[in-house]
């Protein structure tokens, strides 16, 4: 088999230096230095006993300038410590012509005897020669996004990114799909402060950051505004927004309301949940912005009454849609929640008796610009209700059709709040919640106990029907605690319904080709170190579009989200040069590397396939499908592999045995702690880094068993995007290494995980002792 | 109650989950003790059975469960089943717990009585009510006795088959039966 090494003439003419660290005798108490430098055929082989002090640089740096070096090598530690220092001393020589052999953390700390050790040296640099004579110098890909964002979704958490972006100098579209920013929150009527105990108008507390918002000059709010498509490109995000009218000019209205009195037509007010009507001509509510009038067209008869009444000749009832392309650099997804229907729990009668209703409307009858201006009524009988049930966890924590596995976070919170405003109001209505848990973390647990001296009553038992008697309504529910089976009368129900991912946010998702989780909310690409953060750069999330969250997490999530994108937008992105390059004559267009990317980076722009440079991490996975071998990736990844086989396989004895292990910078950090914990392993361990696992072909394996290597050990973090790949590929790789005549066991796959470093040190003596037997 | 060290309260659990009658993604262990079975199971409504008590037993390793008098007031219904919201199976745990008490030989006064539905199989080859049934079933359903007798007449009217069973295939239905042990089984409940 030839190996695609390129050794051109040039290779011999290139002039390497060699750079050796005693490290304080971390090195070289185990390392024979002298010995290392004869083995060395170079002119320029230099030691120091720390090279990362300013005295080293200060060698390194008058070599690389006074002796011409073309290339040069650190043998020192790992890279991971200190490849950006070295790569800083060689200026003015590129960066990515320098190679570091780790002598320290994977040859002086891992073995026992001055002799192995001292070998092995030897051969790691000789390997890094070869290799380094292959690197070639290319300049960091930087992009420069440009400085503005959109935020899709008005409510509190778009309302607050929008502001933090626009304070941050970031020129910021805020789009809102319905006549007026505000969302959930300015519904919801009072919010709990778990600090002071009390509970606090959530208008009030919202519209001066409203106001914040709409005096910021770097922030365009556009209500009744929709995303209609988005691409992405290097960091910019061509939209295509639709702007639906409004069908009054809100530049000229001045929200007299002239209007509205003489429209003849009456509507549901969603915004009370339907528990009021409202005109066909109507504001939203009093505080909404913009401050103007709207038509709800599906219901306008088009009588021209309102037309004639308008002094500020404000309303055009043939206005049309409107589109409008914008350009961002970076993307806010606030799409918020919906609620569970409660017509899916028959059970609870929600639609068979009207005092059965949910938290959301108990909210909009308590609240003072509610339908009831704040008095608490029952549906049916216009009287203050004597007992109020509230049922929790109505389509959360809940496997049957439709229900929601996952915990709405919120709901305990939101029954007790509003359980201690009817308390307030009406000491003598029994309101009594029925739980399964309790979930009151951190200092909710306050607002709960303060619930409970109110004298809001708690039952331990999910209710499993309601019925009715005469007038008054049933629950049956078993009182777990006490073991009891009870039939409460009593005269309201109000169900904490679960909450659930937004149609819109499910539509947005789509058209930004973000990842949804298996519960359908935004997902992100590691929830545990990088919230906020999508699967798609540039983009994130906050807010009720990512799953259940209260106001205060919101807020945070949107904080989060606009700090993530001044990050973005103001230092520009510096992103290593190995990534995928398109040979525009090769490709045929057949799109197979679309699919195949799992960094979402390639798609299709003006007929050319185009792979986005701030996604693709150089994994090479559509290397291997393209049939037209049209991609390329920068940096001789594959020529660097040949090389370093090469190397570490020389003077190799043939009694001797000797393990190639590919690692990526998860596994290698693995392998250094085994060094950093001075474990030892076979002195037959060859590590070698490469930038991803997926960079290692069956042609690299069967070189290195046709020159002579005894086994090669693969390991892979399984949190790895790319792990399912790989671990199928071995065994196709096994099968081929079968038809070369090699027995498919010399390869090993493993799993790594850096805290598990004593696991992979194991690995390497088992494998070691198998290969020895075979 | 003292709990030993040694004591694993889940043994009793996971042998009822391999149990042959347990539904593979019976979601037992999962069980967050919200009592919505009991609130919904005539049972509970009508005596002291608690399902939900039923499952706590079972999760905490209580075999006495089995010689609870109280399992034997499942309808068999099934709404427990319908309302869990972890898709736990209680109908099917007292189920369970009834065919181990069965086993131990705790439990012939609760179903000995049946047993002549048993003994149907064996002599006629398809199981019918036992005759002592007969009387009381007579005076909740009006005329009863009299479209029992006259079965094989109303059937040839409405141009349905015979539902006797030939005595070659009787004989064939009892040597299978006596292989698996039925018979003795049925003995069993007899005593
Ligand atoms: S549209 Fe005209 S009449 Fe209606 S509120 Fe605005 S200014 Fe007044
Ligand atoms: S190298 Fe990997 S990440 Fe880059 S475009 Fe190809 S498949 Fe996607
Ligand atoms: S309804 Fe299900 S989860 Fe609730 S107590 Fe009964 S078995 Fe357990
Ligand atoms: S099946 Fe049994 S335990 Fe379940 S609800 Fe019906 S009677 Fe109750």
């Amino acid at each position: 088999m030839t190996a695609d090494i390129k050794s051109s003439n040039s290779d011999k003419d290139l002039k390497v230096g060699v750079f050796i660290c005693r490290c304080g005798g971390n090195i070289s108490d185990m390392v024979d230095i002298d010995k290392l430098k004869d083995s060395i055929d170079l002119d320029v082989v230099e030691e120091f006993v720390n090279l990362c002090s300013i005295n080293g640089r200060k060698i390194i740096r008058d070599k690389v300038i006074n002796e011409n070096l073309d290339r040069v090598i650190i043998a020192a530690c790992s890279p991971m410590t200190h490849e950006k220092t070295f790569q800083d001393y060689i200026k003015p020589l590129n960066p990515y012509l320098m190679d570091m052999v780790n002598l320290r953390e994977q040859c002086s700390w891992v073995h026992e005897n001055i002799e192995e050790a001292t070998e092995k040296a030897i051969c790691l640099i000789n390997a890094s020669i070869g290799k380094v004579k292959q690197s070639q110098a290319v300049d960091p890909i930087t992009c420069q996004s440009p400085e503005s964002a959109i935020v899709i979704g008005g409510g509190i958490s778009g309302i607050s990114a929008a502001l933090s972006l626009g304070k941050q100098g970031i020129k910021t579209y805020l789009i809102e799909k319905t006549p007026s920013i505000g969302g959930n929150m300015v519904k919801i009527g009072k919010v709990f402060s778990p600090v002071r105990l009390a509970e606090e108008c959530g208008m009030c507390l919202i519209n001066p950051v409203m106001n914040e918002l709409i005096w910021n000059p770097n922030v365009t709010i556009m209500t009744n505004t929709k995303v209609l498509s988005a691409e992405r490109r290097v960091g910019i995000f061509n939209i295509l927004l639709e702007r639906s009218p409004r069908y009054v000019d809100s530049d000229k209205c001045i929200s007299c309301g002239n209007c509205s009195d003489v429209c003849p037509i009456e509507v549901l007010d969603s915004w009370n949940d339907n528990l009021s009507t409202k005109k066909a001509i109507y504001r939203p509510f009093s505080q909404s912005f913009p401050d103007a009038y709207t038509i709800d067209i599906e219901n306008c008869k088009k009588c021209g009454n309102c037309i004639k009444k308008c002094s500020m000749n404000a309303i055009h009832l043939n206005s049309e849609n409107e589109l409008i392309p914008i350009n961002v650099g970076a993307v806010i997804i606030a799409t918020g929640h919906e609620i569970f229907d409660p017509k899916l729990r028959p059970e609870y009668g929600y639609e068979k008796y009207e005092d059965v209703i949910t938290q959301s409307e108990l909210g909009r009858i308590m609240g003072v610009n509610g339908p009831t201006k704040g008095k608490l009524k029952m549906q049916s009988s216009n009287r203050v209700p004597k007992r109020i049930v509230m049922i929790q966890c109505v389509g959360s924590r809940d496997e049957k059709p439709d229900g929601h596995k996952y915990c709405s976070k919120v709901c305990c919170m939101v029954a007790l709040k509003n359980a201690n405003i009817i308390k307030n109001k009406y000491p003598d209505t029994d309101v009594l919640i029925c739980y399964t848990d309790m979930r009151t973390p951190g200092m909710y647990e306050k607002y709960y106990k303060h619930g409970q001296e109110n004298g809001i009553r708690l039952m331990r038992g999910r209710p499993g029907e309601i019925s009715k008697k005469g007038n008054s309504l049933i629950v049956n529910v078993e009182n777990t605690l006490k073991k009891e089976f009870m039939e409460i009368e009593t005269d309201m129900i109000v169900l904490s319904v679960a909450i659930e991912p937004s149609e819109g946010t499910k539509e947005i998702a789509k058209i930004f080709d973000i990842g949804l989780t298996e519960d359908m909310f935004i997902k992100e690409i590691h929830p545990k170190i990088k919230p906020v953060t999508t699967d798609v750069k540039g983009t994130y999330v906050c807010g009720t579009a990512q799953g259940p969250n209260d106001i205060t997490d919101s807020i945070v999530q949107a904080n989060a989200a606009s700090a993530k994108i001044a990050e973005l937008l103001h230092d520009g992105l510096e992103v290593e040069p190995f990534i995928g390059e398109i040979d525009f004559e090769k490709c045929n267009l057949c799109k197979d590397c679309i699919d195949s990317c799992r960094y979402k980076a390639i798609s299709t722009k003006d007929d050319e396939i185009f792979i986005d440079p701030l996604s693709c991490s150089g994994c090479g996975k559509c290397l291997t499908v393209c049939k037209s071998n049209a991609i390329n990736i920068q940096g001789n990844i594959s020529e660097k592999i040949f090389a370093t086989i090469d190397g570490m396989l020389k003077g190799k004895k043939d009694w001797e045995q000797r393990i190639l292990v590919f690692l990526d910078h998860v596994g290698y950090t693995a392998a250094d702690n085994i060094g950093v914990n001075r474990i030892e392993y076979p002195k037959s361990i060859y590590i070698i880094k490469v930038h991803s696992i997926n960079r290692v072909m069956p042609k690299h394996i069967i070189y290195a068993l046709k020159n002579g290597v005894n086994g090669v050990f693969i390991g892979e973090y399984p949190g790895d995007l790319m792990y399912d790949e790989v671990e199928k590929r071995i065994k196709n790789m096994k099968q081929k290494i079968k038809e070369y005549g090699f027995n498919p066991e010399r390869l090993q796959f493993s799993t790594v995980y850096i805290p598990y470093f004593t696991g992979l040190a194991r690995k390497f003596k088992e494998f070691d002792t198998k290969i020895k037997n075979l | 109650m003292s709990v030993q060290i040694e004591n694993n309260p889940l043994k009793f659990a996971r042998k009822i989950l391999s149990d042959l009658r347990a539904s593979e993604d019976m979601g037992l262990l999962k069980c967050v003790q919200c009592g919505m079975c009991t609130s919904t199971c005539p049972g509970a409504k009508n005596s002291d059975y608690n399902p939900r008590g039923m499952v706590e037993k079972v999760l905490e390793g209580e075999e006495s469960i089995i010689s609870d008098e109280e399992i034997w007031n499942c309808f068999y219904c099934y709404t427990c089943h319908s309302v869990c919201p972890v898709g736990n199976n209680p109908c099917e745990i007292n189920q369970i717990l009834r065919g181990i008490a069965i086993d131990k030989g705790i439990a012939n006064d609760k179903v000995g009585s049946f047993a002549g539905y048993g003994d149907s199989f064996l002599t006629i080859g398809i199981g019918a009510m036992p005759k002592s049934f007969f009387m009381e079933l007579n005076e909740d359903i009006e005329g009863w006795l009299d479209f029992k007798s006259k079965l094989e007449e109303i059937r040839e009217e409405l141009g349905l088959g015979s539902i006797t069973i030939s005595n070659e295939s009787i004989e064939e239905i009892n040597t299978l039966l006596k292989k698996v042990g039925f018979n003795k089984r049925i003995e069993e409940l007899k005593k």
